[in-house]
């Protein structure tokens, strides 16, 4: 990357994290507009900056940019939007483009495993407890933002330190420094969960061919550790809850003796 | 130009022209599933069922047997006045009916129709689209559904609907697990997630149809099924005993038959779903004809026949349990999800892995003695502990000794 | 207040071992829903065919009776107006240009739509010349058909007379009532004559 193209992605991702502040549920209306026309311009001049590396040399990218911007605008808005509910079908959104991306990327088993996680379960989760808090209206708490400036801050700031150290990551190509949302998309499977394709591991292997085989055979080979430490922490997690949520009824307690049987429906005239 | 481009992507225009044809299909097998309904359900009951709507009466006063009833129905649905009451949320109210049915008709996608047919020089597949991960696709698709209920339930900012969603959200939730676990038993078993080659697994020498060798996981996953399309006996989000209409109350002209015709739509992907992982998908046994090495074009057409037949005759099951089987109470559906099904299904899964441990996963005579086994304990288990019908709460305390004499109804 | 004797405690039936499974209880009703899909349909292709009304009482729309001379029974007493809990029927006496009464109707009105179908100007009447009859596929394309007059209401008896004859009893003073059944004596053929 030209020193010129770093320099205009940091002032980009400097104009989104200030369109994201001003956009926060919360501030003036007229502030909000002005969050929306910043944060559109950086998605714009995120376009134009990739739009030299990416077209001309496959129809592809045409999906990719069409994804990557929805899951910028469906991101924007989980942060922004006022309603609750909306912030979570924004999150769902975000999770699709994100899945067809991998889909893209071939990784469909990352891909549809995200929508079916997430998408399918945890988010309709979400949905369900915000509509179970919701029933009396939103509170105030769901009208501002918590501490706005240092989240955008700190956002932000990881955001573009990451970009700049795309460049240093394992399994690059040129392709991938010259297009930092891809790098970024990349990242995200990268992180956490590993990444199918990379060098020397997945290729080498004589499974080949079926991505989920790679996944599974990575997942039990070298993550395994990992793999047995997340499930671990999942199983605490779920004995965690189910402590909290227990009631325990003690035993020796008596419960409130039921009225004789002649008594009950007594004190209530008949009609 | 365009001709050798369109040889060079034959897969690709193939592929297109079936999405065509099956969503084409679809809509008006989901047309004819409401007769069908309407018209076992008549039959159920001893009544003709409806058998008036003709073409027109083209043919004199020959009825056709009501086959004109769907397209009378929809034209009905399109003309009832379209009603988005006030102090709804428009934007979800619109989102909910269009999601649900957007999700029932894209999971045909990766359903094979009828192997694999030579055109030409090409040999193609007759399925619309054939990835790695085409049963997780339908999974993944499948997950989706609930929020348009939930959506619809949510936005209709009435209590009735928001519990029918609410519901709906639970009771999705639950039965998906029951429902990948009895999946899981099939890809343990083929080691496969391609739809295609776990049809071609049923089919080898030596092989069986899939619901002989996993006939516990099969009925598992007909339970989930009916759970997870909300229909009797599990039609809790659309109780209207209790709910009016569940997470439709709101709901009027085209946007209600959306949701109408996405439940049909899911039944039907739902049984071709079945068909393919249990019931050998195009394939009958011994037949010429259904055999994988048939590819020519009158095969195909015979394959696809046969795989529409199959779903026509598990949509006529799903009819039929539904005039049947009453609908049950809510903690009955929870405590049938989490402590049946679930571990039923856990109790596959330890088998599977122990028959896939030992190298024979498809042994099918071995998986049928150890289904045996598991359905002998889970009854064995179900026949030791006691519990009362409709399911009284334990800590109610115990009623006192009558003192008098038992008025005379209702005794022994 | 309810009594001690009066309430019922209803035990719940422990499920024996093998009603737990549920199964063969499903299956049983599977059974039974299975057969009644061949079953012989209870239901007919109605407007094609019609069931035989068994139901001689029947209470379907009005008719006027004639009389053995094709006249009209009625005699414009009013009884069936005033005993009609909704008012439906209207009528106009006139002198009775025939000998053996005194009044006839010269505009005899009921308003079916109004018409609850009660029976009471049936029972009210006197020469039983209003009747109810079995006919029960009323209908019409406007409220002004409905309102049946005269002719209609004799025409109704003409349709009618062979599914439900005229009761016609005798009545002291007025001799055009009386049963004229076939193989009855007539009692008032001189009259008549």
């Amino acid at each position: 990357m030209s020193s010129v193209t770093v320099a205009m992605l940091y002032m980009l991702f400097a104009l989104g994290g200030v369109a994201v502040y001003l956009a926060l549920p919360g501030g003036q209306r007229s502030a909000r507009i002005a969050g929306l026309i910043f944060g559109l311009s950086a998605i714009a001049g995120f376009a134009v900056l990739a739009a030299g590396h990416l077209f001309g040399e496959d129809v592809s990218a045409v999906y990719f940019c069409i994804l990557a911007a929805v899951a910028i605008f469906g991101a924007g808005k989980v942060i922004t939007h006022p309603k609750p509910v909306y912030s979570a079908l924004y999150f769902v959104l975000v999770v699709l483009a994100v899945a067809f991306l991998m889909v893209m990327q071939e990784a469909e088993f990352l891909g549809i495993a995200l929508i079916i996680v997430y998408a399918g379960a945890i988010l309709v989760t979400y949905v369900f407890v915000i509509m179970l808090a919701q029933q009396s209206g939103a509170s105030a708490v769901d009208g501002r933002a918590r501490e706005p400036l240092l989240a955008v801050l700190v956002g932000f700031v990881t955001m573009a330190a990451v970009v700049s150290q795309a460049g240093h990551l394992p399994g690059n190509s040129t392709a991938m420094v010259d297009a930092p949302d891809a790098a970024l998309a990349r990242l995200a499977v990268a992180d956490g969960i590993p990444a199918v394709d990379e060098p020397g591991e997945a290729d080498d292997e004589p499974l080949g061919g079926s991505n989920t085989a790679q996944v599974g055979f990575l997942l039990f080979s070298q993550y395994v550790v990992a793999l047995e430490i997340a499930g671990l922490l999942l199983l605490l997690a779920l004995i965690g809850a189910v402590a909290l949520v227990m009631k325990r009824v003690p035993r020796d307690v008596p419960v409130a003796p039921a009225p004789p049987l002649g008594e009950i429906g007594k004190e209530v005239p008949p009609f | 130009m365009i001709v050798e481009w369109v040889q060079g992507q034959a897969q690709l225009v193939f592929s297109c022209l079936l999405a065509l044809v099956v969503v084409g299909v679809m809509l008006l097998g989901v047309a004819y599933s409401i007769l069908a309904e309407r018209w076992i359900a008549a039959w159920v009951q001893d009544r003709r069922g409806p058998n008036r709507a003709g073409f027109f009466r083209l043919f004199g006063s020959f009825h056709f047997w009501g086959l004109g009833q769907p397209i009378a129905d929809g034209g009905k649905f399109f003309l009832k006045e379209d009603i988005i009451p006030d102090n709804v949320d428009k934007p979800l109210f619109i989102l909910g009916p269009a999601t649900i049915f957007i999700v029932a008709l894209v999971g045909f996608a990766v359903i094979p129709w009828g192997g694999q047919v030579q055109i030409g020089d090409a040999l193609l597949n007759v399925q619309v689209a054939n990835p790695d991960i085409g049963l997780l696709y339908v999974l993944g698709v499948g997950s989706l559904g609930v929020y348009g209920v939930v959506l619809g339930g949510y936005a209709s900012n009435n209590k009735y609907s928001f519990f029918g969603g609410i519901r709906a959200t639970a009771q999705m939730l639950s039965y998906e697990i029951p429902m990948g676990l009895a999946i899981l038993v099939v890809v343990l078993a083929t080691g496969q997630l391609r739809l295609e080659e776990i049809v071609l697994s049923q089919m080898g020498d030596g092989d069986v149809w899939n619901v002989v060798r996993h006939p516990l996981a099969c009925f598992l996953l007909v339970v989930t099924l009916f759970a997870e399309t909300s229909r009797t006996p599990f039609d809790m989000p659309e109780a209207e005993q209790e709910l009016v209409g569940g997470f439709h109350t709101e709901y009027s002209s085209m946007k209600f038959a959306l949701f109408f015709l996405a439940e049909y739509a899911h039944m039907i992907t739902g049984s071709a779903f079945l068909m393919v992982l249990f019931f050998g998908g195009w394939h009958i046994p011994f037949v010429p004809g259904l055999q994988p090495g048939d590819t020519a074009w009158w095969a195909m057409l015979l394959k696809m026949l046969v795989m529409a037949g199959k779903i026509a005759l598990m949509m006529v099951f799903y009819i039929w349990v539904r005039w049947t089987l009453p609908r049950l109470r809510f903690d009955q559906l929870m405590r049938l999800a989490w402590k049946g099904l679930v571990p039923l299904g856990l109790g596959l899964i330890a088998f599977a892995l122990g028959m896939l441990y030992i190298g024979k996963p498809q042994a099918w005579v071995w998986t049928l003695v150890g289904n045996v086994v598991i359905l002998a304990t889970m009854l064995g288990i179900t026949a030791l502990i006691p519990s009362r019908v409709t399911g009284r709460q334990y800590d109610m305390p115990e009623l006192p000794p009558r003192t008098s004499a038992p008025a005379s109804i209702g005794g022994p | 207040m309810i009594k001690d004797e009066d309430i019922v405690v209803v035990e719940e039936p422990q499920l024996s071992a093998a009603e737990r499974w549920y199964i063969p209880q499903i299956a049983d009703g599977m059974l039974v829903t299975l057969r009644h899909l061949f079953k012989k349909k209870l239901t007919v292709h109605y407007p094609e065919q019609k069931r035989d009304l068994v139901v001689g009482n029947y209470r379907g729309v009005h008719r006027l009776n004639r009389d053995d001379q094709g006249r009209v029974a009625c005699v414009a007493c009013f009884m069936c107006a005033t005993a009609c809990p909704v008012n439906c029927i209207h009528i106009e006496a006139d002198e009775a240009p025939w000998p053996d009464r005194e009044k006839y109707p010269a505009k005899f009105e009921i308003d079916e739509l109004r018409c609850i179908f009660c029976g009471m100007c049936e029972e009210a009447c006197p020469v039983d010349a209003i009747e109810l009859t079995p006919v029960h596929d009323l209908i019409s394309l406007s409220r002004e058909q409905m309102i049946f007059d005269k002719e209609k209401l004799l025409e109704m008896y003409d349709q009618t007379k062979n599914l439900k004859p005229r009761k016609n009893p005798q009545i002291t003073g007025y001799p055009a009532t009386g049963d004229r059944r076939e193989g009855k004596p007539a009692d008032n053929e001189e009259t008549a004559a």
